[in-house]
């Protein structure tokens, strides 16, 4: 027998041997996930996501750490800001990542193949789901170390790391299965896309309500249900003002529920039922579904403002009252500074009872007018921690000094002047409010190039990605063979 | 191409029956009553105007969608097992679309990987199909790179990844040139008559499911309206319509004269007209045989062909037009067309 026709022999003889499957290969979804995670981030479109959010966050933090205003901003807030910010984007790119997994495949024509195979539907869910969440864990590790740079050694480092973990990977698994059950319900990516980002709109514009708009009853009960401001509001408490969790522990609820409806549903509903079409029905119940979001996003808004604005309605009601007199007198021992941005102003006030009774419960309050803007108002609240000050009561002839900061956040020309308030008796009475001399602030600007350190990072870490991508493309490049089209 | 011993059933045996399938979209009725069989090792062309209910067929015989009723087996496993029908099955849909970031080889093992087997098995067995198919030198090529009878041949492999007792085939040969035609039919025999795959063939090109198809159906209007082996297609149709075939013949030029006043005169033919700038040919339309008998048609066709050899004129070419499958096709859903 010759050569040749043993090889040949050999040849069929192997493909007797491989013309059945074995049976033993991995199990589906891994085998998915692998080919996704692949498609994910060798293909490249994880990895350029990535890139552009490392990219926002060091803009972000750097913008974050040089701007006089937000530098003073406690280490805590910092990371705490950050990491909200971390986590927003993330869910975006989770759920345009879902967004596309299935309806993207429809549109690419390549979901066919996929449910020709004899793995079960379920399991192309559980592989694509998997892949999905992949880009939060890279995106957490990308802003740690800003997280820890802002934390300037806080010991808010190692529980903003834990909560923001669990927190973030509860809500990126539920955005991203999201995602994934608006792309089985769309025929079309583009539908997928756009009811997808409405979603996101949804969820994200009552969480950056302004503050009186999220207290009371209601905003409390609609900041609850939204599982990404109940979130931030978890975060908040226990991140910024040390709350214990055992206090908001109910904050964590809604995200968790949110995560495990988002994946009974996709692995009991919509894994059994993937097929290649979305079908006419789900198209016209898609429609009705981005109607009825539009139309709660606009009710949430003015119900929103609705909260906001009725206090201020209710405080606008003014009465009639009779003044009491007073023999009180308050000092300043401030005229006139010239500092730089971000430079910390101290000065005492002192308050003393001239009278011959014991004066009434007394508050002493910080004002700040800006000289350059036509005297508009400036809030004490950003630029000083203790903006108030309260004294019980002076007894004739008692003095009581009292000391105060000022940190100056934006260059121009200010004045300051405390103002001393005696609290009337009743509430058909009314006092007579008394202004010390003014300290004129004069703010000079001043810039730090490299603002807590974190311009290495901000520039090293997209730079580092760009590598990665680059070292990813040029070892895709060697494994293929080149040659164009035929 | 790699002969697999995998696709045994024996070539009598039955690998494909479908019984009475239905299917409504809405008022519209898009199968009424799908009924046929395919043989292990045989070609069947799956035939039909626009809108007949091939897609529809296909879709549910490759398991994509339900009948409403009526059943079908593949390889004796029946139609409410679908997992296990995906199992001995190959498909290559229309206008199935591919991951461009993927080598073809790449494409072959993952597919292999999902039919069940290891990374290595399905490595090797893709490295056969991509020379089985004529791609070993472009496996590890993205396709995104090939050609469109390139991603039909990977198409092809693939549906062949788990060695399938039945491959569908939806418009293979769609927007190839006739070389890609003539090869991927080539191709298409090979499947069926080395693995002894039994292979569904939809196509619009009747010449190439004449070429290469054992057996036919010919859907219309979601029922069939033929069923049979190509040559029993013909021949029903045949006995069954009034056939005025026209005739054309070839002779030199300088015989045309006296060639075309001999059929003239001839009984039984109507007319015989010159081909315009065809020099040399002759179009010959016979009268209606009287009883409707084929082979009374084929009697003048001798005696035509007699008469001018007796004259002493040679015959170039000669030819009966309206025998072939695309006129039965033509024929048959002239209802649909209409």
């Amino acid at each position: 027998m010759s050569d040749t026709s043993v090889q040949m022999n050999e040849k069929k003889a192997m493909s007797k041997q491989h013309a059945k499957p074995s049976g033993q290969g991995l199990p589906a979804w891994w085998l998915v996930l692998i080919r996704e995670l692949a498609d994910l981030w060798v293909g490249g479109k994880a990895l350029n996501l990535m890139l552009i959010y490392s990219v926002i966050m060091g803009i972000m933090v750097y913008v974050f750490s040089s701007n006089s205003e937000l530098s003073l901003i406690p280490p805590k807030e910092s990371v705490y800001e950050t990491l909200k910010n971390a986590m927003a984007i993330s869910l975006f790119i989770g759920l345009i990542i879902g967004a596309d997994s299935l309806s993207g495949e429809r549109d690419r024509a390549t979901l066919e193949s996929l449910l020709l195979t004899p793995i079960s539907r379920r399991q192309i869910m559980v592989g694509k789901f998997l892949a999905g969440i992949s880009q939060w864990p890279v995106a957490f590790v990308i802003v740690m170390p800003f997280m820890n740079l802002l934390s300037q050694g806080d010991e808010i480092l190692l529980p903003a790391f834990f909560w923001g973990a669990v927190t973030g990977t509860a809500l990126v698994v539920a955005y991203t299965g999201l995602g994934m059950l608006v792309s089985f319900w769309s025929a079309s990516n583009k539908t997928s896309y756009f009811i997808s980002l409405g979603i996101y709109i949804l969820f994200l514009v009552p969480a950056q309500l302004p503050g009186r708009a999220q207290t009371g009853a209601t905003g409390q009960f609609l900041q609850w249900v939204n599982p990404l401001a109940a979130v931030n509001h978890f975060l908040s408490k226990h991140l910024v003002n040390y709350e214990p969790v055992s206090l908001f522990w109910t904050w964590l609820v809604p995200p968790g529920a949110f995560a495990l409806l988002v994946i009974i549903l996709l692995l009991f509903y919509a894994g059994p039922g993937l097929r290649l079409e979305a079908g006419n029905k789900s198209w016209a119940w898609l429609k009705k579904l981005s109607r009825i979001m539009g139309l709660a996003t606009i009710l949430g808004l003015v119900l929103a403002f609705c909260v906001s604005a009725f206090p201020a309605l209710a405080g606008s009601q003014a009465q009639t009252q009779s003044i009491e007199s007073t023999d009180l007198q308050i000092t300043i021992d401030l005229d006139a500074v010239v500092v730089k941005t971000s430079d910390k102003v101290e000065y005492h006030t002192v308050v003393t009872n001239n009278g011959t009774e014991a004066s009434a419960p007394l508050i002493v309050a910080m004002n700040v007018v800006n000289l350059d803007a036509q005297g508009d108002t400036v809030d004490p609240e950003d630029w000083s921690p203790k903006r108030t000050q309260y004294i019980a009561s002076l007894a004739p002839g008692e003095s009581i000094s009292l000391d105060w900061v000022i940190n100056t956040i934006l260059d121009g020309n200010y004045m300051v002047y405390m103002v001393l308030i005696p609290t009337p008796s009743n509430s058909e009475a009314t006092s007579q409010p008394l202004a010390t001399s003014g300290i004129h602030l004069t703010v000079t600007p001043f810039t730090r190039l490299n603002p807590r350190g974190v311009l290495p990072y901000a520039i090293g870490g997209p730079l580092l990605l760009l590598v990665i991508i680059f070292y990813v493309y040029r070892r895709r490049n060697q494994q293929i063979d080149m040659g164009g089209s035929a | 191409m790699t002969t697999s011993s995998n696709a045994q059933p024996t070539n009598s045996a039955n690998v494909l029956v479908a019984e009475d399938l239905r299917k409504s979209y809405g008022p519209r009725r898009a199968l009424q009553g799908l009924s046929f069989t395919l043989k292990a090792g045989r070609i069947l062309g799956f035939l039909g105007p626009n809108g007949a209910g091939k897609t529809t067929s296909i879709r549910i015989l490759t398991t994509m969608m339900e009948p409403e009723a009526g059943h079908f087996t593949i390889d004796g496993i029946p139609s409410d097992r679908p997992e296990e029908i995906r199992r001995r099955i190959g498909v290559l849909p229309e206008n199935l679309g591919f991951p461009r970031q993927m080598t073809g080889l790449e494409y072959l093992t993952y597919y292999g990987q999902l039919y069940g087997r290891t990374a290595v098995e399905a490595r090797e067995y893709g490295l056969m199909l991509l020379e089985d198919v004529g791609l070993q030198q472009r496996g590890k090529s993205l396709i995104g790179s090939y050609s469109h009878g390139m991603r039909q041949r990977i198409g092809i492999a693939r549906a062949l990844v788990n060695d399938p007792v039945v491959v569908f085939l939806d418009e293979p040969t769609l927007g190839l040139d006739p070389r890609g035609q003539l090869e991927l039919l080539e191709l298409i025999e090979q499947i069926a008559q080395e693995r002894g795959t039994g292979v569904v063939l939809c196509s619009h090109l009747l010449t190439e499911i004449e070429k290469v198809c054992d057996d036919v159906v010919i859907l219309n209007l979601g029922q069939i309206v033929a069923r049979g082996s190509v040559a029993e297609v013909i021949g029903r149709v045949q006995r069954n319509i009034v056939l005025r075939n026209t005739l054309r013949l070839q002779v030199p030029p300088a015989a045309v004269l006296e060639a075309r006043q001999i059929l003239e005169a001839m009984p039984n033919i109507v007319k015989v007209t010159p081909m315009g700038e065809m020099e040399g040919w002759l179009e010959i339309e016979p009268m209606e045989p009287s009883n409707g008998n084929p082979p009374t048609a084929y009697q003048l066709n001798n005696k035509i062909l007699s008469a001018l050899i007796r004259a002493k004129i040679p015959i170039l070419s000669f030819g009966v037009e309206g025998g072939r499958l695309q006129d039965v096709f033509l024929h048959l859903t002239e209802e649909s067309i209409k």
